[in-house]
């Protein structure tokens, strides 16, 4: 069994000042190497339940607890949030330094990384991020997804166990957002990162390995991407988009077509269409 | 109305050691009433093509016809061409400065010199165009409202100028799926009622649905002019300057690579499905 | 429109003069002003003088570009020359016309205010054409961290300086765009009186702030996830470290200032 990295126990919120709660008893965990989705609009309490994950916000009720450390124990805040590294949707206002590798050095410096070490880290988490080419860069020369990956160096060099993306690609474009994805898809797989991705691209939610949909705070749905997406218009009625695979499918599944359920990517729909339409008789 | 570019090129600070270019030789026309989709990479000088149209930049050499007069000639009147070509800029709510939804949509006709009466009813019928209740929102502080309000304020505050031609930057970047798809509609609608629009994108499946035509600019040239079919049909291409195709246009091609026989440069769902659906009856047919 | 600012005057090449420890250089620049305000005798400015001329050549910065610095205050400097020249009392009278009397001292006093000015921004331009301001914040904060025991936040000062150092570019191309688009509603900043040309950047000014809470509340947020709380405890990627040549520099500039000193005694 893994370890468990996100535990969240009937955890509820609410912004001071505020009538409703942002996030409404929610509960779920997240185990050692997992890749989550969490899907929602603008509003639905997503980025909230992000903060709470790693101490930034401390839940009004209920429990987080990240690596067997709860949150609402100040005596952990710093361990907390080394090991749970959070990029946020920005990627202009999440950089402090006026130079790459002095960004990347900041969470160490922070923390009581000896001098003598931090190169090493710097290195190797620009490297993982496939950006050691630009260590002596200024950030505001660079593209939107190379910012997001100096975000993620900026954490990889602290060693954490898991990384938060808080809509880490939202203000990307294509290019950037795919940069971004992809690099984090590889953290993942190689380095056996956990992995929980905030986000309202259902492209995105679809390669995760399981979706949480959350609306008005609350988590309504949750489930792997083939389920989840196969009903389009169960996401319609939570005022989200099927990719377009997956739509494409449903409508020619609901005319006869005999495809299986679950279709998301475009290689799974060429392969199960051409099998279908191409002439069985063989002519 | 009609914008031409003649052989327009823009370099920006030149002669210092930062010179770089932006655009070089861009010849087109648009004529009144199409939708025309700008694309491009980040850099390859979408945002200072449409910064051109109406005036903001300045070509290094080339000219910007409006209508055949040229928009740098001396007495062109600035005035005119801010309020026939209207500009809403890439996150465009950063702009909002006003204590009332009311009174930021009223500063561009305010600029325009016009009338307090001619103003109120302009304010209102931006509001209504963009699809905020008048009563309702008027008093409100901009800043007080969601993304996507706040969004509409700044585009209404643009339509009250009544432009012939609106330019828009990415106009549903950072928004949620169901505003993304409120945004491209109400875009539509201006369209349908008349406006020429100008849409810098970077997503293809917005420039399949709604565009008339579509510029492709690669390193600040043209590399492809047509009508969305005719770009699509160079998927390929597209993909190699790294750019996305429509998923739609994606799945065409792989399938009829993959041996079916589809026509080419299908971008569209409603064809696809009804194309997979023909063959799939026809090859049951055959089965039988 | 505002593009074509740029920023501090750091000028990117390698030099010794360049990868001198930044506290020592900031220690040098003020010896060196000390130096410069100390000579009574006009002689004395010749070492002083030749001190910056060896050092701008040893910076590799081309003089010009230490000049150019000088060019801003010419009006200033004029002025002050100018003041003194007719004001100052004296004893050798020049020149007397109606109340005009300019004497023999006064002409002195200010041909040495006007040296004084130049060799001073001269050393200023100096420090700052050969270290990178990021440097300059680091240096200021080391040297001024012993005053942490009287309370002084040179942590939390040298930290908001490079913030400063690291929005300005994002803000200054937000302020563009956001200049751009009020122009495309028609605003008009460039012409009108002085009161309708400040009316005019309100539509400029308060997205610009707005914009910049925005970014101060996301980036306290981001600086709290990355631990940062403050200076205690923080380690430093660049650990500074004296090496041969600030000694040597320091020995050089503390021969200077010996020297003028003696050499006001017995000239």
């Amino acid at each position: 069994m893994p370890d468990t990295i996100f535990d969240v126990k009937n955890v509820s919120f609410a912004y001071e000042e505020a009538e409703e709660n942002a996030v409404q008893d929610v509960s779920f965990s997240v185990p050692e190497g997992a890749f989550y989705a969490i899907l929602g609009q603008n509003g639905s309490g997503k980025s909230t339940l992000a903060k709470l994950l790693n101490g930034l916000y401390l839940p009004t009720e209920g429990t987080v607890h990240v690596c067997g450390m709860d949150t609402a124990d100040d005596k952990h805040t710093w361990d907390i949030r080394s090991s749970a590294g959070m990029v946020f949707q920005n990627p202009d206002n999440q950089i402090v330094a006026t130079i790459v590798e002095d960004d990347v050095a900041f969470g160490l410096e922070n923390i009581g990384v000896p001098a003598k070490e931090m190169p090493v880290r710097i290195e190797q988490a620009l490297t993982d991020v496939g950006m050691l080419a630009f260590k002596e860069r200024a950030p505001h020369t660079l593209s939107g997804g190379q910012k997001q990956r100096i975000a993620i160096a900026g954490i990889l060099a602290m060693q954490p166990r898991a990384i938060i993306f808080d809509e880490a690609t939202a203000m990307l474009d294509p290019q950037g957002r795919k940069e971004v994805f992809s690099a984090v898809e590889r953290l993942n797989k190689e380095k056996n990162i956990t992995v929980v991705w905030i986000t309202h691209f259902m492209e995105e939610a679809a390669r995760c390995q399981h979706v949480f949909i959350m609306e008005n705070g609350k988590m309504v749905l949750e489930g792997a991407p083939k389920d989840i997406f196969s009903d389009p218009e169960r996401l319609q009625k939570l005022r989200l988009d099927a990719p377009p695979v997956a739509g494409l499918a449903h409508r020619l599944r609901q005319s006869g077509m005999p495809l299986t359920d679950g279709i998301l990517t475009v290689e799974e729909m060429v392969k199960e269409v051409s099998a279908l339409c191409k002439s069985p008789s063989g002519k | 109305m009609q914008i031409t570019f003649r052989q327009v090129s823009h370099t920006y600070q030149p002669g210092s050691p930062f010179q770089s270019t932006a655009l070089s030789n861009i010849d087109f026309t648009v004529e009144s009433g199409e939708f025309l989709a700008l694309i491009g990479h980040t850099g390859s000088g979408k945002s200072t093509l449409a910064q051109h149209i109406n005036g903001l930049l300045k070509p290094t050499s080339g000219q910007v016809l409006i209508d055949g007069s040229d928009i740098h000639a001396d007495g062109y009147s600035k005035k005119t061409l801010r309020q026939k070509v209207g500009m809403v800029f890439q996150y465009a709510e950063h702009q909002l400065f006003e204590e009332t939804v009311e009174k930021d949509i009223a500063f561009g006709p305010k600029n325009l010199g016009l009338e307090e009466a001619e103003i109120a009813v302009r304010v209102q019928e931006a509001m209504e165009k963009v699809g905020l209740e008048y009563d309702e929102f008027k008093e409100k502080s901009p800043f007080e409202l969601s993304g996507g309000q706040m969004r509409r304020v700044a585009i209404a505050g643009v339509l009250a100028m009544r432009p012939e031609v609106l330019i828009l930057d990415e106009p549903a970047a950072g928004l949620d799926p169901m505003s993304r798809e409120e945004m491209l509609q109400l875009i539509k609608a201006l369209h349908e009622k008349g406006t020429t629009i100008v849409m810098i994108s970077h997503s293809m499946d917005d420039v399949a649905r709604f565009a008339t035509r579509a510029i492709v600019l690669k390193k600040g040239a043209i590399a492809m002019d047509g009508t969305p079919a005719e770009i699509f049909r160079h998927a390929d291409e597209l993909e190699d300057m790294g750019l996305d195709v429509p998923v739609i246009c994606k799945l065409a091609r792989d399938m009829q690579k993959a041996g079916l026989p589809l026509e080419d440069g299908i971008y569209e769902e409603d064809k696809l499905y009804e194309a997979l659906l023909h063959l799939w009856k026809g090859g049951a047919a055959d089965a039988q | 429109m505002l593009n074509d600012i740029t920023l501090g005057q750091y000028y990117p090449v390698k030099s010794m003069v360049h990868s001198l420890d930044p506290r020592v250089k900031i220690v040098l620049l003020i010896l060196a002003l000390v130096t410069v305000f100390l000579p009574e005798n006009m002689l004395l400015y010749i070492p002083i003088a030749a001190f910056i001329l060896l050092t701008a050549r040893l910076s590799n910065v081309p003089f010009k570009l230490l000049l150019k610095g000088i060019k801003p205050l010419r009006f200033i400097l004029i002025f002050t020359v100018v003041l003194n020249v007719f004001f100052l009392p004296g004893e050798t009278v020049w020149l007397e016309w109606e109340f005009i009397r300019i004497t023999k001292e006064a002409v002195l006093t200010a041909i040495m205010f006007g040296i004084r000015l130049v060799l001073l921004v001269m050393f200023s331009s100096l420090l700052t054409l050969t270290t990178a301001p990021v440097a300059l914040t680091d240096g200021l904060e080391r040297l001024l961290s012993p005053l942490a025991k009287i309370r002084f936040p040179a942590h939390e000062m040298a930290m908001m300086m490079t913030i400063a150092l690291r929005f300005i570019p994002t803000l200054l191309e937000e302020a563009d765009k956001i200049m751009k688009a009020q122009s495309a509603r028609g605003a008009d900043f460039e012409s009108g009186n002085l009161m309708a040309r400040a009316k005019a950047m309100v539509p400029l000014l308060v997205p610009l702030f707005v914009s910049a809470f925005r970014r101060a509340g996301d980036l306290a947020m981001a600086m709290e996830a990355r631990c940062y709380h403050g200076g205690k405890g923080r380690t430093r990627l660049h650990v500074l470290k004296m090496k041969r040549n600030d000694y040597l520099a320091l020995l050089f500039m503390a021969l200077l200032l010996a020297a003028v000193i003696v050499g006001n005694r017995f000239l």
